[in-house]
């Protein structure tokens, strides 16, 4: 099946919204997802954008059940290693379910990687969760590492009231 | 001792900060990992297009340390990210106090000041990450209301280095 990676545009967001509710059913965490396509715009095409994002497109012959040509996303944005210097961090990583097996997942992340490399980053990072067994195997073969089982990195967040009560002792 | 100042990194704090940077990588035992240069640290900050924020701590000139004569003794990076469900993010990349100016509160003020930063720029939470070792900083930390993201919502961190990112890319 033919399709396209392309750098997304402003009138995307609808359709990223649309996939990052999907994915967000699949990590079985959908009640979580609290901004629309409004604050993907706003944040992602001003003057300081906070995030890069590579759509799929499959021609109008090939388009999903309910309609839909953009089929699949990545969305990342650059962080820095005090050690390493510029690094990239892949947040999301979808494809929709009947487009798979068809090359889309492994040509967005070597597009992300070749965006990358052309911004001279020296890796990529990115986060799985435990149980997604397709996800692990898939960024396995392709060379990644797992930090959290090699390394024992672990995530933290201070979120919400947290966060604001942190702040609220600020000097 | 009480006297310190937080304040936003200058270009000219750079000497200082790489200098803190690879004091944090020998105490985690991993000196030889730092490739980063003072030249990178001033491009990749000071630039139109900086990938990093920096706040540092200093000391008046009476109380640089009498050892090391240093008055920037501590020293936070941070950016901003995004999370596809919540927005904007503040991402904690390092954050140090030399050991002769610990146990004085500064590590606490540059959380607080973080935070702060976090919540006036819209940012929903505030993420890092802590080796799992070290159980000084996770319990620092969850005493000041931090979730560990890995244990209670199962995330493991990837990584993917340079080499295979270049084999990626040319697999287009």
């Amino acid at each position: 099946m033919r399709f396209t990676i392309c750098a997304a545009k402003p009138e995307d967001c609808k359709d990223i919204a649309r996939m990052i509710m999907e994915l967000a059913v699949y990590e079985k965490m959908p009640d979580q997802v609290k901004i629309s396509h409004k604050e993907l715009e706003r944040d992602g095409f001003g003057p300081n954008p906070f995030y890069q994002c590579l759509v799929a497109e499959v021609p109008e012959e090939h388009k999903s059940k309910d309609g839909h040509t953009k089929v699949g996303y990545a969305l990342f944005f650059y962080t820095y290693s005090t050690w390493k210097g510029r690094t990239v961090y892949m947040e999301d990583l979808y494809v929709m379910p009947e487009y798979r097996g068809k090359g889309m997942g492994k040509a967005l992340i070597a597009t992300v990687a070749k965006v990358a490399k052309e911004q001279h980053c020296v890796r990529l990072q990115f986060s799985v969760l435990d149980w997604n067994k397709p996800s692990l195997d898939f960024y396995l073969s392709k060379g990644a590492e797992d930090l959290t089982a090699k390394e024992g990195w672990h995530f933290l967040r201070f979120h919400g009231i947290a966060l604001d009560n942190l702040a609220q002792e600020a000097p | 001792m009480a006297n310190f100042n937080l304040r936003k990194a200058e270009p000219k704090d750079v000497p200082d900060i790489l200098r803190l940077i690879k004091e944090l990588a020998k105490y985690e035992e991993m000196e030889d990992q730092v490739i980063l240069t003072e030249k990178d640290l001033l491009e990749d900050g000071f630039g139109d297009h900086p990938f990093y924020h920096c706040v540092v701590a200093d000391v008046p000139a009476e109380q640089q340390c009498s050892l090391t004569g240093y008055s920037v003794i501590g020293f936070a990076m941070y950016y901003f990210t995004y999370d596809p469900w919540i927005g904007k993010l503040l991402y904690l990349e390092d954050f140090y106090v030399m050991k002769e100016y610990r146990g004085f509160g500064i590590g606490s003020e540059i959380l607080k000041t973080l935070s702060d930063t976090a919540v006036k720029n819209r940012c929903s939470s505030m993420h890092f990450i802590v080796a799992e070792s070290n159980k000084a900083f996770i319990d620092f930390y969850k005493r000041r209301g931090a979730s560990d993201l890995s244990l209670q919502e199962g995330w493991r961190l990837f990584r993917i280095d340079k080499e295979n990112l270049l084999k990626m890319s040319a697999e287009e």
